[in-house]
């Protein structure tokens, strides 16, 4: 299955391409991790060098010796590793189900998992702090959990239904027709094709627990159980905030992704369905 | 196949299981409270970072003398605090105490959330502590008696100058020397009009900063008659105004565009010869090497004669309403010992600010350091800052038409009018007595009947719904899990919004709330800025998802193919999804900054000033550099920007997981046809791409028209003028500014239906429920 090779013309373009909007990426993180060597708490400096005067790791250092990071980075990780996994597998089969059963409510179904995401997060903070306290979830990690895993899942659900879609329902049946169950058609068959999308879902519900602030400020009232975004949000204060801090702090906080990224990213680029389905 | 399946093989199926198993476990452990019979109390607070130090030490001093409690101390920005606390103590699950500035007192006194703590603490002495730093308010039951709600450990909270003694020997003691000094300081030797050092920088955008002006020329926020009403438009107000603008326009030694962060850092750097900022801040000068800093009483205004007076406020614990008596105990013991005096000397000494107790004032430690001598001389002159609920609507009225004026689009006469118009507007709205009263049964009955319409329309589908259920029940329990864990979470606080956006909840009725009807719905309406707003949401979801999608597609083909570097492409194309948005929306304000940002700086640099110097790009923007954080329109387009760079890496992502799942025999198909890659594009890539991608611009389109953060971060809470806002940010501003919930619970419902519907005609169109091969 060779391609034929592309012209340098179309190779340059790509790099071009690339190389332009990797310099965009990264120059405001530039940016975050020079705040994060500045000394002496500023925000804003009024000079452009990127390494500041008197730069030093002192601020990664006071974070991880003085502040209690590793604790919330522990935390973070349970949680977000967690609601990964149950997000993937009930995505996974919400998904299923939606592309491939004509079930009553289907329609009703998709639409009315969309319809929770169009409710503004801000008139949400009072019914969930009654929530929280009538469910007994304050202080809890399954109460996190209960609420990212229902954050990321609309879209996770989506998703996979889109890729399920891309995938010949005559494959299924195939494997039906050699003696498959519908579950094992579903397993064996269907799931290896629809990596990117489980990749997606996985990634973005990593995301969703990694990052989110609002619900974790109100679930968790104990510091030894914070999370790294409340734990990063513990330096930011108005007109006082401690920037090297928060600097360093949030360049930590997403070096995990850029690992967790590259481990699942390898299945994004790697031509899986490549000759599966001959029609 | 093999090859495929092999991913999800046998072996690392059993490896999940157990790694579940464990972390299960973990969970467990985590949810499990310390085997502890200690009484727990909890304070939210919202100290400075070298505060909370003192206050770890003194909890810590605290416990070890009565090991039975336990403190549990937990930080929150201020605002946070102070929203998180009104809906925490109401749903009952709120702190004991919270930790503050006075200022909120009037709000929370009104709602019923804090409670007088005269009867816990008997032994308090009113006499000991300095006039006015005890909050008292006068009780709910007509009685008379006035309730004690605030009990400080410090008394200040006030501005005053800084000056570098590098560059300024005595400091200035009128304005007229004020000026003189800062012309003295303000240089641009290299003449290329940037300045290397400016005469004096203050936060020039947030009001209460304005305060000194205003009092220095004889005007206050609320006129004389003891009741708190605004006189934002004295002629006074306008003198200070002209006064503000003459030290920029006039006189030159202020920076054009001074935020907070602008101005602390030009301080720290040596860049600036004076700043005038609160005692919160000024330990943290003290100790910057570089410059030498200290602390000076603001000037007398030379016109006047009158001293310029920052507005002075205690700061310290209130006891929640909702507390048990027997953790009030508690809590209160702990309060009188945080503002004892053993304790207030600890904090004074630490951070430099004045204590709330009379006895301290005379302690050798005072009144022999020359920073607390002035702040003491400073607070002398200071105003008590009002606790009165209005006060919030008076900031909220100033800030806007203040940032206009310093925007050079209002003089100081029409700003101060339009200051005074609508803060009394602002008032009105917030202490509003419902009005309507239409029974609760009405409303009760119409929701009866729309759920009864909803039945009898789809009577077909409920009636197929159990034989179905029998005939695929594999469909049913594959998809009934995720169905649950949603509408668990989301279905009461949906429900509760309904009710609330048809109720009179607001200040004035936080707790005892009822239902009256579709008036907050005509208020909606009834806004002259909504549909401005709402064309200005569209205009920003339309611009951002568009970009998301086009940038993230073209990356995803471009990286897609026979191509070196994939990884580390891949990796720094992520970065913008990956570094929290909290931070790089920050960043990217100041990169937009009018005299240090990137961006400004960028676009008069060669090649690119080749474009933004080229006529047509003059004529859409204007020439460089852009006073971008300035102007509404160019603030507007620097909100986007930013969030379109936190979006693409995301629709990358997507697009490159779409691309994966389409075959290449397509492609070769197509090749044998004699597409061009145009076409190509066209005709396999983008029709297979649809089925993955419209998830994902559905919910991009919600996400953005609801995304509060980029909005709020990039443009400071609406700036300039409060112009920059979607229609989010503006229920936010509704609820958190004027404690308008019911409005802005309505608010919420009117954005909700309209995405709804917009989401419908969408998915209709796109046939996206539809399967691409059926």
């Amino acid at each position: 299955m060779d391609k034929p090779a592309e012209s340098r013309w179309i190779s340059l373009l790509r790099h071009a391409v690339l190389l332009l909007f990797a310099i965009i990426s990264i120059y405001p993180v530039i940016t975050v991790m020079s705040i994060s060597l500045r000394p002496g708490n500023q925000l804003q400096s009024t000079d452009l060098s990127i390494i500041p005067e008197n730069w030093s790791f002192a601020s990664y250092s006071q974070l991880i010796y003085e502040e209690p990071f590793l604790r919330w980075l522990g935390n973070s990780l349970l949680v977000a590793t967690l609601v990964t996994f149950t997000g993937v597998v009930m995505a996974s089969f919400g998904g299923y189900a939606l592309s491939r059963f004509k079930f009553v409510g289907r329609q009703t179904t998709m639409l009315a998992i969309l319809t929770t995401q169009m409710f503004p997060a801000t008139m949400l903070l009072l019914p969930l702090y009654i929530l929280i306290a009538k469910l007994h979830l304050v202080n809890t990690f399954l109460g996190l959990m209960i609420f990212y895993v229902s954050t990321a899942l609309p879209f996770c659900i989506w998703q996979m239904k889109g890729f399920y879609d891309t995938i010949p329902i005559s494959l299924e049946e195939a494997a039906r027709i050699d003696g498959c169950s519908q579950m094992s058609a579903f397993t064996l068959v269907i799931l290896p094709l629809a990596v990117p999308g489980l990749v997606i879902t996985a990634l973005f519900s990593f995301m969703t627990a990694w990052s989110e602030y609002i619900v974790a400020a109100q679930v968790l009232q104990e510091s030894d159980l914070f999370t790294l975004p409340l734990g990063i949000k513990n330096f930011q204060a108005s007109m006082s905030t401690q920037w090297g801090l928060y600097a360093a702090a949030s360049i930590l906080v997403s070096l995990p992704v850029v690992v967790v990224f590259l481990v699942l990213s390898k299945y994004l680029v790697s031509g899986m369905t490549l000759g599966a389905v001959k029609e | 196949m093999a090859n495929a399946s092999s991913i999800f093989g046998r072996r690392s199926k059993s490896s999940c299981f157990q790694y579940l198993l464990l972390a299960v476990l973990c969970v467990q452990s985590g949810c499990q409270q310390q085997e502890d019979d200690r009484q727990v109390v909890t304070l939210w607070h919202q100290m400075v970072p070298r505060g909370r130090v003192v206050l770890d030490r003194l909890i810590a001093k605290f416990e070890a003398e009565n090991p039975e409690y336990h403190i549990r101390a937990l930080y929150k920005e201020t605002e946070e605090l102070r929203s998180g606390f009104q809906a925490a103590a109401l749903a009952g699950v709120g702190p004991e105490l919270i930790y503050g500035p006075s200022d909120v007192l009037g709000a929370y006194h009104t709602m019923g959330i804090v409670q007088d703590m005269n009867a816990w603490a008997p032994s308090l002495n009113p006499e000991d502590f300095t006039e006015g730093a005890l909050t008292f308010l006068p009780s709910h039951d007509d009685s008379g008696q006035r309730v004690l709600l605030q009990i400080p450990d410090r008394f200040g909270n006030h501005l005053a100058l800084v000056y570098n003694r590098n560059f300024i020997s005595s400091p200035p003691t009128t304005t007229d020397e004020l000026i003189a000094l800062g012309i003295q300081n303000t240089l641009d030797e290299d003449q290329d009009g940037r300045f290397e050092r400016y005469g004096l920088v203050w936060n020039f955008v947030e009001p209460f900063f304005a305060i000194p002006f205003l009092t220095g020329h004889g005007a206050w926020v609320f006129d004389d008659s003891g009741e708190p009403v605004p006189a934002l438009d004295a002629p006074e107000c306008a003198a200070a105004y002209d006064f503000i603008l003459s030290l920029r326009d006039k006189h030159g030694i202020v920076p054009r565009n001074c935020d907070y962060e602008t101005a602390d850092s030009l301080f720290k750097s040596g860049k600036a010869a004076m700043i005038i900022n609160g005692d919160w801040s000024w330990a943290d000068y003290l100790e910057t090497k570089g410059i030498d800093a200290a602390v000076a009483p603001l000037p007398v205004v030379s016109a006047t004669g009158k001293p310029m007076a920052p507005m002075v406020s205690p700061k310290g614990y209130s006891l929640n309403a909702f507390a048990t008596p027997e953790s009030a105990a508690v809590a209160m013991k702990f309060v009188l010992f945080m503002t004892s005096e053993g304790a207030q000397r600890e904090l004074m000494h630490e951070l430099k600010i004045l204590p709330s107790r009379k006895s301290l004032h005379m302690d050798p430690f005072l009144t022999s350091d020359p920073t607390l001598l002035a702040s003491k001389q400073q607070l002398a002159n200071g105003r008590m800052m009002p606790v009165d609920t209005e006060l919030r609507a008076v900031w909220d009225a100033m800030r806007p038409h203040y940032q206009s004026l310093l925007g050079g689009n209002a003089s100081a006469q029409e700003a101060a009018a339009a200051m005074q118009r609508d803060s009394i507007r602002s008032i009105e709205l917030m202490n509003r007595k419902s009005t309507g009263d239409s029974a609760a049964w009405i409303w009760q009955l119409l929701g009866i009947l729309i759920c009864g319409t909803l039945v009898v329309w789809q009577r077909k589908s409920l009636a197929n719904f159990i034989p179905d259920i029998r005939r695929q029940p594999f469909a049913y329990l594959l998809v009934a899990p995720a169905l649950a864990t949603i509408f668990l979470t989301i279905a009461f606080p949906f429900f509760y919004n309904v009710m609330l956006s048809l109720s009179d909840m607001s200040l004035t009725n936080f707790q005892d709330w009822k239902i009256i009807g579709l008036a907050n719905y005509l208020e909606v309406f009834s806004e002259n800025k909504f549909f401005t707003i709402l064309l200005k949401t569209l205009i920003w979801t339309v611009v951002n998802v568009f970009f998301h999608v086009a940038i993230g597609v073209m990356l995803a083909m471009a990286i897609n193919g026979p191509i070196r570097g994939k990884t580390i492409y891949r990796i720094l194309l992520i970065i913008p999804w990956a570094v929290p948005a909290y931070i790089t929306a920050l960043t990217w304000r100041s990169m937009f900054h009018f005299d240090y940002g990137a961006v400004n700086l960028l676009a008069s640099s060669w090649p690119i000033s080749l474009l933004t110097t080229s006529s047509w790009f003059v004529a859409l923007l204007g020439s460089p550099p852009y006073n971008w954080l300035g102007d509404p329109n160019l603030m507007f387009t620097a909100c986007i920007v930013a969030n379109v760079w936190l979006g693409y890496p995301f629709m990358m992502v997507i697009a490159l997981g779409g691309l994966q799942g389409i075959p290449q025999e397509l492609y070769e198909a197509a090749r044998i046809d004699g597409a061009n890659r145009f076409q190509q594009f066209r005709n396999v890539t983008l029709p297979l791409l649809k089925p993955v991608l419209v998830p994902a611009v559905t919910l991009g389109a919600i996400w953005t028209f609801n995304n509060l953060n980029v909005v709020w971060l990039v443009s400071n809470g609406g700036e300039p003028a409060d112009e920059t806002h979607i229609l989010v940010s503006f229920v936010y501003k509704a609820v958190f500014n004027l404690y308008r919930y019911g409005y802005g619970a309505a608010l919420s419902m009117v954005i909700f239906v309209m995405l709804l519907v917009a989401s419908l005609i969408s998915l209709q169109r796109s046939r996206a429920t539809e399967n691409v091969y059926g």
